[in-house]
């Protein structure tokens, strides 16, 4: 393995057990919850329905038929909170590529060593690619055996599927943050930018269904091609896979080029 | 063709942070086997200076070369050590940890260089970086910067927040270095921390370069205090209107006095008489370098 990326993970090791941990045990917990809700559907659908309005409803995915197993997956793991602290995670990483170690003075000492700006920022970015692979193999798993105990009845391949589009969508915002870290050697500008598109694309996704405009502006967040296609049930959507892994490898040669013209640590 | 042979070679290097002059024209050349001396206050432009050498930031106008090549080229770094003026070292990681990682990218060096630099230097490199004091984080700056053995040691501001002895070493490694035909580019904000071990001195102020000094010249026009002590007194008239004796002062047996340049006449005066004790402070470098900040007349066009 090169150095800097090999280097990159060691950096990365903390944060990214912890945030497997807590992935992990979010979807444990929620997980657990199914068996219940499989056994009381109209009490739980009603309940979802009196306690969540209407627009809260759709924000979440609509919520209906999530007594199903894989109704209940993408309510639960797929469409908000699983991907939310998954992208916490990437944005996170994706600054201690560039931005973070320039803010704090350490990388000034790395771009002076005999490795090329370019082939630095690559290492760096295959680091965050292979760290947030981890995570998602570790939670891959974790949810397939958690779903089998619990009787999901939802194929391995779906959730494969589901897990798949959910790492590509998780690397672009993690790229997103590298990038814009690798472009302006800001912190906090890559953090509000990555979030702010986060939000909004969820939301543009969310409500896309009931207006054009945000039907439009959704196509241009990857909210959109991860969601569409609902792997859970249709299988992996390929198409939009790759929409999603072309939005990240624009992103990364953008860091690449634009991190070798500029100043460092100015 | 000097410029074949140049470590370190810039023209015209200028760089502005937006409107505000960080160094402006900047011509110089430092040559195989040299100690240079950079010179100059806080925000002179001595980091700016070494930041555009290394390919940190880049110069608004002019060109840098180490050993000829452009310091973006990877490999030309290969062959630097490079202290930064602020080095930071953070994380849990531990020192050696970190050292090793660095001589793995530079591809390998030297069995045994960190462990005998560590024990020099006197640091603990078992600690987590970011537990180290100011004073060990520069030790091991000063490791990692000499551990490769490198053709060309680019080190700002090296003595910051080392105590005097660790200074005494981090002296006599760059003496070694000299020996060895290495090349230095040390920066400080005092000439009397480079000018036991420099060959040259280059002084910048504001973002210019105002003088290139070599240290011997520079010694010899330094003004420098005398004592004689003789077997009994002396007439003044022996000596006075001495070349370059200023200030006499006799007092019966005693003679005090501030030499310019060199004490020659002095001694021929004094060796009429019977001499029992003799006492001459160091040069005061300090003092001359000091007038180039006063005055502006010292525009020495280096190269020139
Ligand atoms: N990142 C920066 N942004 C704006 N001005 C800077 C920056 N770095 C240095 N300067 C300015 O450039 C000048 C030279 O600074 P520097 O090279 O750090 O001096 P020195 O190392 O001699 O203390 C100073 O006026 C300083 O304020
Ligand atoms: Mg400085």
């Amino acid at each position: 393995m090169p150095m800097l990326v090999r280097k990159t993970l060691r950096e990365y090791r903390r944060a990214l057990i912890g945030w497997t941990i807590g992935i992990c045990t979010f979807i444990g917990l929620y997980v657990s919850f199914f068996p219940q809700m499989r056994d009381n559907p109209d009490f739980y659908s009603q309940a979802a329905l009196a306690k969540y309005p209407e627009g809260v409803r759709k924000l979440m995915g609509g919520l209906e038929n999530f007594t199903s197993g894989a109704g209940f997956l993408q309510a639960v793991v797929y469409q908000l909170f699983v991907p939310l602290l998954f992208i916490m995670c990437a944005v996170i990483l994706g600054n201690k590529a560039i931005a973070a170690p320039e803010e704090s003075g350490t990388l000034e000492l790395t771009v002076t060593l005999p490795v090329d700006r370019k082939r630095l920022v690559l290492e760096r970015f295959a680091a965050l690619a292979a760290g947030l692979l981890a995570v998602a193999v570790v939670s891959l798993t974790v949810l397939t055996v958690l779903a089998a105990a619990v009787d999901m009845d939802v194929p391995f391949g779906r959730i494969l599927a589901a897990h798949i589009a959910l790492y590509l969508l998780v690397l672009f915002f993690g790229t997103l943050a590298l990038t814009v870290g690798a472009a302006t050697g800001n912190k906090g500008l890559a953090m509000g930018v990555a979030g702010a598109y986060a939000v909004a694309g969820y939301v543009f996704t969310a409500l896309s269904r009931d207006s054009q405009v945000m039907d439009v502006l959704s196509r241009l967040t990857p909210f959109h091609y991860y969601s569409e296609g609902n792997p859970l049930v249709n299988g992996l959507p390929v198409g939009d896979c790759l929409v999603l892994l072309a939005g990240t490898a624009v992103l990364a040669l953008t860091a690449v080029l634009s991190f070798d013209r500029r100043d460092v640590g100015v | 063709m000097p410029c074949m042979t140049a470590v370190v070679q810039t023209e015209g290097l200028t760089k502005f942070y937006g409107k505000r002059r960080g160094l402006e024209d900047l011509t110089l050349e430092i040559r195989p086997g040299e100690v240079f001396g950079y010179l100059g206050p806080n925000g002179a432009g001595k980091t700016t200076t070494i930041r555009l050498l290394l390919d940190v930031i880049r110069p608004t106008r002019g060109v840098a070369r180490l050993f000829g090549a452009d310091p973006r080229d990877a490999a030309v770094r290969g062959r630097v050590g490079y202290l930064p003026g602020e080095l930071a070292l953070e994380g849990r990681e531990k020192a050696s940890e970190y050292l090793a990682y660095l001589a793995g990218v530079r591809g390998g060096i030297g069995k045994g260089m960190i462990e005998t630099l560590a024990e020099r230097l006197e640091v603990d490199l078992s600690v987590r970086m970011g537990r180290l004091s100011k004073g060990n984080k520069q030790k091991v700056g000063l490791i990692q910067a000499f551990m490769h053995e490198p053709d060309l040691l680019i080190l700002d501001e090296p003595t910051s927040g080392l105590d005097p002895l660790v200074q005494q070493e981090f002296l006599a490694m760059v003496r070694e270095a000299r020996t060895a035909g290495r090349t230095v580019l040390m920066s400080s904000h005092v000439l009397a921390e480079v000018e036991h071990v420099s060959n040259r001195v280059g002084i910048v102020r504001r973002g210019r370069l105002v003088a290139v000094e070599d240290i011997a010249a520079l010694r010899e026009k330094a003004v420098r205090k005398v004592e004689l002590h003789f077997d009994a007194p002396v007439p003044e008239e022996a000596f006075r209107d001495l070349p370059g004796v200023r200030d006499l002062k006799i007092e019966g047996a005693a003679l005090s006095c501030t030499i310019d340049g060199r004490p020659d006449a002095l001694i021929k005066a004094a060796a009429r008489f019977t001499v029992v004790h003799l006492v001459s402070a160091e040069p005061d470098l300090e003092e001359i370098f000091l007038t180039y900040y006063s005055e502006d007349v010292h525009h020495a066009h280096v190269g020139a």
